[in-house]
C-alpha cells in the first residue's frame, strides 16, 4: 500500500512541529553563525577599514565549525524524531495508533529531512544575498555558494539516514548517538587495527603500502572538512547518495521487524548480541595489540595488549548489554573467542600461506624496486616535488636485481623482528614481475648488520644517479649560482657566479657523487661540513650537504684558493 | 469480537505466553485476571497490535490486529502507566486523537468535562498520577472506541471517579455494544463489572468463563439426616468437596439447583439448605490444585 505509507498524518506532523522543530531553529542558527554572520561581520570590518580574510570557498570560512554542526545537529534530529521508539510507554503509545510502521517511519523521516534542508537552502540564500547585496570584493562566486549548498545537504542526509539506521538496533538514544560516531569511524578503525596488526604478526608486511592516503576520504568527517580543497567528486556523490537509501531502506526494514519491547534494551534484535560482543572483543583486542605494539614493539607486550584488551572488551560488551556489571560469571563466551583466536594466531605465527617465506623467481623479475619507504611504489603516484636525495628507486640492471633479491633472500632466511634496542632502518623491497603482477615486502632492520648488502646497491651507478638530482640526466636546468653555508650559523660563506668556475666544480662534485661510499650516503651527519646551494635558471635551488669524503670539491677548492672561505671560521 | 487462537510469545528466553485460547464476544466486558508476571500486559497488548505473537494469531472481527490500521482505528488501549507527549495539554493531546481516530466525538469530549473537572489548558504532567489516568479516561471515551483495552485501570483512583468510570463503561457497553477487556489483579473489583472471566497463570489461559452461568452451576449445601448419611447418597452428585462437621455434611456441588434439590428431597435429610457460592470460594474449589497458586488474585 504505497499510498497508505506516503500518506500524511497531521496529529503526528503538529506534534512534531511541537516537540522537535526546535533542532531546525538551532540548525539555522549555528549555520547563520558559521557563514553569513561571518561575511556581515567581515562586511563592517572592511567599512571601517580594518582587516579582514579572504576567503576562497564558503568553507574556508569556518570548515572545522561547519564540520561539528554536520556531524552533530543531523544526529541530535535522528536520535529525537525517533525517541519514541526508546521509551517503553511512548512506544506502545505510537505503536497502538492506528498507522502503520512504514507510515510511521517516512513521517518522522521526512519530517527530519525538511529540518535539514530547509536551514541550508535558507542559508545559501542568505548567504547568497549578503555577498551579492553588500558587493563583497571576495572570489566567492555563485558556484562555491551552490556547491556549498549541495555537498552539505547530501552529508547532512548522509548523517541523518545513517543515525536512523543505528538507532533501529538500540533501544537506547545515548548508545544511538554513541553507535552512529563508531559506525561513520569504522571503516577506517577497523583498516588500521587490522593491517597494524597483522604487520606485527607477519614479517615483511608492508603496512603502510596498504594504508593509502584514501583512507582519510573514508571517515566523512575529515572528509567534509576537506571540501575546503576538493570537492566532492561524482563518485563520492553517489557513493554518499547510495549510502544513504540504503541506510533508510534497511532502518524501515529493521523498524518492521524489531520488537516494540527492544525499548530500553541496548541491543533491539538479540541475534546482534554476540555479533557486537565478539566485535566489540575483537576490536579491543586489536586496539591492545597496536597500542603495546607501537609503545614496546615486543611480541611479549603485544600478547599482553591482546589479551588484557580482549578481555576488557569482552566484560565491556557484556555489562552494554546486561545492562549491569555484574557479568564477570559470563566468562564462557570469552574461552570460545579465545579459542578461536588462538586458531587463527597459529595459523599467522605459521604462516600457512607462505607470506613471510615468498620470492618471486630471479628470471620472472623485470624491474626491483629499493628504498626506505613504501610511497614510490604506488602505482601512478607522483611526488609533488623532486627530491633531491631518491632513495626510493626502480632499479633495471641485473646486478642490481641480483643484489636486491640477495639482500631480500637473506631477510626472508632471518625474519628480522622490530626492535627498539638497535638503530633500525626500514628497508623496503619490491618487485614488478614480467608479467606486470607486483609484490612488496617492508622489514625493520638493524642497518650495522645488513650494512654488506646495502652496499652494493646503494654504490652502483644505476642506483648512484638517480639518487642524486646532480647526477640525474636532465634533473636540473643549467646552474647559474653555487652558494656555501656555514654548517651551524646557514651563514654564507663562498658564492661562486663565474659560469666557468661553476662548470669546473659541478664536474668535480660530480666525481666525489660517484665515488662516494655507501657508509657516508647511509648517515651523513657523522661527516657533514656545511651546505652547497645550487640556484638553477629557473629560479629553483636545490641543496646538498658538503661532506668530508669529497675530495674532488675539496681539492677545487684549494686549487682556487677559496677552501678557508668556504670553511668559514668551522675549522 | 476479540478471538486469539493458540498464541505464544517469548522475551529472550522468557516464555510469556504459552498458547493461549481467548474469546471475547461483542458488547461484554472480559475480566482478565492474573498476579504480577502472568503475561496479562502481554496479552492485552497483543490484541492492541503493540506486540507481535511469534506464533498464533489475534483476530478482531477476523482480521489480524498487527499492522492493521482500520481495524486499530476502532481499539483503544489504556496502559498501567498513562502516556501523553510530553509537554502537552489534554486539549492538544484531544486535538492529537481527533486527528487519528476518526471515531473521536468533540461534543461527547466537551460534555465529559462536567465529568471529569479536570483543567484541558494545563500540562498535563503538572497533573497527579490519579488525575492523568482520569485524563486518560476522558480521552478513551471520548474517542469511543469500538474495542476498549486496559491494563489495571483502576488503581490510583479513588472510590468516587472509580464509580464514575465504571458506571461510564457499563453505560457505553449497553447503549452501542462496545467491547472491554480489563485486566486486574483484583478479583473483587471484576466481580460487579465483568460478563466473563479469564484467569491467566504463568502465561497460560487456566481457566475461562461466563460469571453467571459460573453462579449458577455450583452450589453449598449442608445437610444432615436422622440416621446418618444415606449410603447412596453421594453417587450421583458431581462432588467438587466435602467435609463432615459433627453429624453436617458440607458440600460444594456442580449442577443446577432444582436438579440438586429434587435429587436430596427424597433422602428426607433433617436440615438442608442450598447457598450460593461468593465468586471467591468457586475460584478456589473450581481450580483444585492451581488454587493455591492463584490466591492473591483472590483475596
Amino acid at each position: 500500500m504505497p499510498s497508505k505509507i506516503l500518506s500524511f498524518n497531521r496529529g503526528l506532523f503538529v506534534q512534531n512541529l511541537r516537540s522537535v522543530s526546535w533542532i531546525g531553529i538551532v540548525h539555522f542558527l549555528l549555520w547563520f553563525a558559521a557563514i553569513p554572520l561571518q561575511l556581515l561581520m567581515a562586511y563592517s570590518q572592511k567599512e571601517d577599514g580594518g582587516i579582514y580574510l579572504e576567503w576562497e570557498s564558503l568553507y574556508s570560512i569556518s570548515a572545522t565549525f561547519q564540520a561539528m554542526i554536520a556531524f552533530t545537529l543531523p544526529v541530535l534530529l535522528a536520535t529525537l524524531l525517533f525517541r519514541y521508539m526508546q521509551g517503553k510507554q511512548s512506544v506502545d503509545f505510537m505503536h497502538s495508533l492506528p498507522v502503520q510502521r512504514a507510515e510511521l517511519f517516512c513521517q518522522q523521516t521526512v519530517f527530519g529531512v525538511m529540518l535539514i534542508v530547509m536551514p541550508i537552502a535558507l542559508i545559501s540564500l542568505l548567504t547568497a544575498v549578503c555577498h551579492y547585496g553588500l558587493s563583497f570584493p571576495m572570489s566567492l562566486t555563485f558556484g562555491d555558494i551552490i556547491r556549498w549548498t549541495w555537498e552539505t545537504t547530501v552529508m547532512e542526509l548522509f548523517v541523518f539516514a545513517a543515525s536512523i539506521f543505528v538507532g533501529m538496533m538500540t533501544g537506547m538514544s545515548t548508545l544511538q548517538v554513541v553507535f552512529t560516531y563508531i559506525l561513520l569511524l569504522f571503516p577506517a578503525g577497523i583498516t588500521i587495527l587490522v593491517l597494524a596488526n597483522i604487520s606485527f604478526l607477519l614479517v615483511g608486511f608492508p603496512f603502510e603500502y596498504y594504508l593509502s592516503d584514501n583512507l582519510e576520504k573514508i571517515i566523512p568527517f575529515l572528509r567534509y572538512i576537506n571540501l575546503e580543497a576538493t570537492s566532492l567528486t561524482v563518485g563520492e556523490l553517489l557513493a554518499y547518495l547510495l549510502l544513504t537509501i540504503l541506510f533508510l531502506i534497511f532502518a524501515i526494514w529493521l523498524y518492521q521487524k524489531r520488537p516494540s519491547e527492544a525499548a530500553t534494551q541496548a541491543l533491539a534484535f538479540p541475534v546482534l548480541r554476540p555479533i557486537f560482543k565478539y566485535g566489540v572483543t575483537f576490536c579491543t583486542m586489536l586496539l591492545g595489540g597496536l597500542y603495546f605494539g607501537v609503545t614496546q614493539n615486543q611480541f611479549a607486550w603485544i600478547l599482553f595488549g591482546y589479551i588484557a584488551f580482549s578481555l576488557l572488551g569482552f566484560f565491556i560488551a557484556e555489562m552494554i548489554i546486561e545492562k549491569t556489571w555484574r557479568v564477570f560469571y559470563k566468562w564462557k563466551g570469552y574461552v570460545y573467542f579465545a579459542a578461536a583466536m588462538i586458531v587463527i594466531g597459529v595459523l599467522i605465527h605459521f604462516d600457512v600461506t607462505g607470506y613471510e617465506k615468498r620470492l618471486p623467481a630471479l628470471e620472472n623479475i623485470r624491474q626491483v624496486y629499493f628504498g626506505s619507504s613504501v610511497y614510490d611504489f604506488v602505482e601512478n603516484h607522483k611526488r609533488p616535488y623532486v627530491p633531491f636525495e631518491q632513495e626510493n628507486q626502480f632499479l633495471k640492471e641485473k646486478e642490481n636485481i641480483r643484489a636486491v633479491y640477495a639482500f631480500h633472500q637473506q631477510l626472508v632466511k632471518d625474519q628480522p623482528k622490530p626492535s627498539r634496542f638497535t638503530e633500525q632502518r626500514q628497508v623496503v623491497i619490491g618487485y614488478v614481475l614480467k608479467d606486470g603482477k607486483r609484490m612488496i615486502r617492508q622489514y625493520n632492520v638493524p642497518s650495522d648488520l645488513y650494512f654488506s648488502y646495502y652496499k652494493p646497491i646503494l654504490e652502483s651507478k644505476e642506483y648512484k644517479k638517480n639518487y642524486y638530482l646532480l647526477l640525474r640526466d636532465q634533473g636540473y636546468s643549467p646552474i647559474r649560482q653555487v652558494t656555501f653555508h656555514h654548517p651551524e650559523t646557514g651563514e654564507r660563506t663562498l658564492t661562486i657566479i663565474e659560469p666557468k668556475q661553476i662548470d669546473s666544480f659541478v664536474e668535480a662534485l660530480k666525481a666525489d657523487l660517484l665515488e662516494e661510499p655507501a657508509s657516508a650516503m647511509f648517515d651523513s651527519s657523522k661527516v657533514w661540513k656545511g651546505d652547497i646551494e645550487f640556484l638553477q635558471s629557473d629560479g629553483d635551488t636545490f641543496i646538498l650537504s658538503w661532506k668530508k669524503t669529497y675530495t674532488h670539491v675539496e681539492k677545487w677548492l684549494n686549487d682556487h684558493q677559496l677552501l678557508e672561505k668556504a670553511r668559514g671560521d668551522a675549522e | 469480537m476479540i478471538h486469539l487462537t493458540n498464541v505464544t510469545k517469548m522475551f529472550d528466553r522468557f516464555q510469556a505466553i504459552r498458547g493461549v485460547n481467548m474469546t471475547v464476544q461483542k458488547g461484554r466486558i472480559y475480566g482478565l485476571l492474573g498476579s504480577n508476571g502472568a503475561g496479562k500486559t502481554t496479552l492485552l497488548k497483543m490484541m492492541a497490535g503493540i506486540i507481535r505473537p511469534d506464533h498464533g494469531t489475534v483476530l478482531i472481527d477476523g482480521e489480524e490486529v498487527w499492522e492493521n490500521p482500520e481495524i486499530k482505528q476502532r481499539i483503544l488501549f489504556l496502559p498501567d502507566h498513562v502516556y501523553f507527549f510530553p509537554h502537552t495539554t489534554i486539549e492538544q493531546m484531544a486535538a492529537f486523537y481527533e486527528s487519528v481516530y476518526p471515531s473521536f466525538q468533540r461534543e461527547r469530549f466537551t460534555r465529559l468535562q462536567e465529568l471529569f473537572l479536570l483543567d484541558p489548558r494545563k500540562k498535563i504532567h503538572q497533573f497527579s498520577k490519579g488525575m492523568q489516568r482520569q485524563a486518560a479516561f476522558w480521552l478513551a471515551f471520548s474517542t469511543m472506541p469500538d474495542v476498549l483495552i486496559m491494563d489495571e485501570p483502576l488503581d490510583g483512583l479513588d472510590a468516587v471517579v472509580r464509580q464514575k468510570v465504571k458506571n461510564i463503561i457499563v453505560q457505553e457497553v449497553a447503549e452501542r455494544e462496545m467491547t472491554v477487556v480489563i485486566s486486574s489483579h483484583n478479583l473483587r473489583e471484576m466481580e460487579d463489572l465483568c460478563d466473563c472471566i479469564g484467569i491467566l497463570h504463568g502465561g497460560e489461559m487456566l481457566f475461562e468463563k461466563e460469571l453467571d452461568a459460573m453462579k449458577t452451576d455450583i452450589h453449598k449445601i449442608q445437610v444432615a439426616f436422622r440416621n446418618g448419611i444415606p449410603e447412596q447418597f453421594a453417587k450421583q452428585l458431581d462432588i467438587v468437596y466435602k467435609e463432615q462437621r459433627g453429624s453436617v455434611l458440607l458440600l460444594i456441588v456442580r449442577g443446577a439447583k432444582q436438579e440438586i434439590i429434587s435429587y436430596i428431597q427424597p433422602f428426607q435429610p433433617l436440615i438442608f439448605d442450598i447457598l450460593p457460592l461468593t465468586l471467591e470460594e468457586i475460584f478456589i474449589y473450581e481450580m483444585g490444585d492451581v488454587g493455591y497458586a492463584i490466591e492473591n488474585i483472590i483475596v
